[in-house]
């Protein structure tokens, strides 16, 4: 890099490294660029409070931020469930009360009594299971639950927002159904099993 | 800040805040002020020209996206240069570039980083780019844009005994390069 400011420097002698300068305009206008960005989030509808000047109506951004949370708690989910489960895996309570061909929503999900009794026990066990296993893998548990509990609380606070979104309830329910997977997946997992 | 008719005026923080309402014209006009700063950053920790070019570009995107988070009562260009570092930090992980060994010290105290003879520019923006990664990092936050050890290691993720030790890495082989004594 032999002048960054791509201006004739060669005789400007300094005393401090503060001497230098600080701006160095880039070599060309990227303001295009980022602009055809920008427009193409905003139809994405990914600025905070985004108000184009069309005004014209966009879906809610809040969907892609839960969605990213949602698939970053499946990610770890699944990953957990992978590490620590023999091949046959484990099913959440939520797909045994599908019937294959309607989606469930939240509210019937969590209010599935076998849901509630099953999460409840998971739960009352889990720190004793945790306890029994190794502690890399209690912080990777932690941390993967962690996750999935704020995925949750993501997407319901989305969905508090725009409540009909299918997609949204859709999420939700996977993640209700990940920690599910989690939580099992502690429970079968034998004393001292490392990932 | 402006007069207008006795009110103090804060350009800056309106055109923040129309900006975070969405208004893309706004934030044109702080991207005309601060691509500039960003962009030197940006260049000074990859050493290439394009890819400082796309890490300016993206980090005034990211900012875009985070504005609504942006605290006003902290400084925008502090903040960008912020975003920045993630921004190149990130492409370098993705570029798989090995993080430097961390290295603790406490034993070096913030400094004006002042010659004791004058030196080009050119010498010693050469000088800066050919230290090794970490220590040219800390150098650029800390010598150039005058961030403290506290400000430095946050933006780098680092302990702040590591960017003491780069910083002391950083003045050795500047030091040595340049032939001179610093301050």
């Amino acid at each position: 890099m032999a002048n960054p400011n791509g201006t004739d420097s060669r005789k400007n002698r300094i005393r401090s490294l503060r001497e230098l300068p600080q701006d160095i305009p880039p070599a060309r206008d990227l303001w295009p660029d980022i602009a055809a960005r920008i427009e193409k989030h905003a139809q994405g509808a990914d600025h905070p409070s985004v108000e184009t000047s069309r005004r014209r109506p966009r879906p809610s951004r809040v969907p892609w931020v839960a969605l990213a949370a949602a698939v970053a708690a499946l990610a770890v989910g699944v990953w957990v469930g992978r590490a620590l489960l023999p091949a046959s895996g484990v099913s959440a309570p939520g797909q045994l009360a599908s019937n294959g061909t309607q989606p469930l929503l939240p509210a019937a999900f969590v209010n599935d009594p076998r849901y509630i009794e099953e999460r409840k026990q998971l739960v009352q066990q889990l720190e004793k299971k945790l306890a029994s296993l190794p502690p890399e893998t209690q912080n990777k548990v932690k941390a993967s639950l962690a996750t999935i509990r704020q995925s949750i609380t993501d997407i319901q606070a989305a969905l508090g927002q725009d409540p009909g979104n299918a997609l949204l309830q859709e999420l939700l329910v996977n993640t209700y159904q990940d920690e599910m997977r989690v939580l099992a997946t502690v429970n079968q997992a034998q004393p001292r099993q490392e990932i | 800040m402006a007069s207008v008719g006795g009110q103090e005026i804060d350009w800056e923080a309106a055109l923040i805040q129309r900006a975070s309402k969405g208004d893309a014209s706004a934030f044109e006009r702080l991207y005309r002020e601060y691509s500039g700063r960003v962009y030197a950053l940006c260049l000074r920790m990859t050493r290439d020209a394009a890819l400082a070019e796309d890490c300016t570009q993206e980090t005034f995107i990211n900012a875009w996206r985070a504005l609504a988070r942006f605290e006003t009562r902290s400084a925008f260009g502090t903040w960008l240069h912020r975003i920045a570092v993630n921004v190149v930090l990130g492409r370098r992980r993705r570029s798989s570039f090995g993080a430097e060994a961390s290295l603790e010290s406490d034993h070096l105290e913030e400094t004006e980083w002042a010659f004791d003879t004058p030196v080009e520019e050119s010498e010693i923006e050469d000088a800066i780019a050919e230290l090794p990664e970490g220590a040219r990092d800390v150098l650029v936050l800390s010598g150039i844009y005058g961030y403290s050890h506290v400000e430095t290691a946050q933006m780098l993720g680092v302990a702040e005994g590591t960017c003491k030790a780069q910083l002391h890495r950083a003045r050795k082989l500047l030091k040595e390069r340049l032939n001179v004594e610093m301050s």
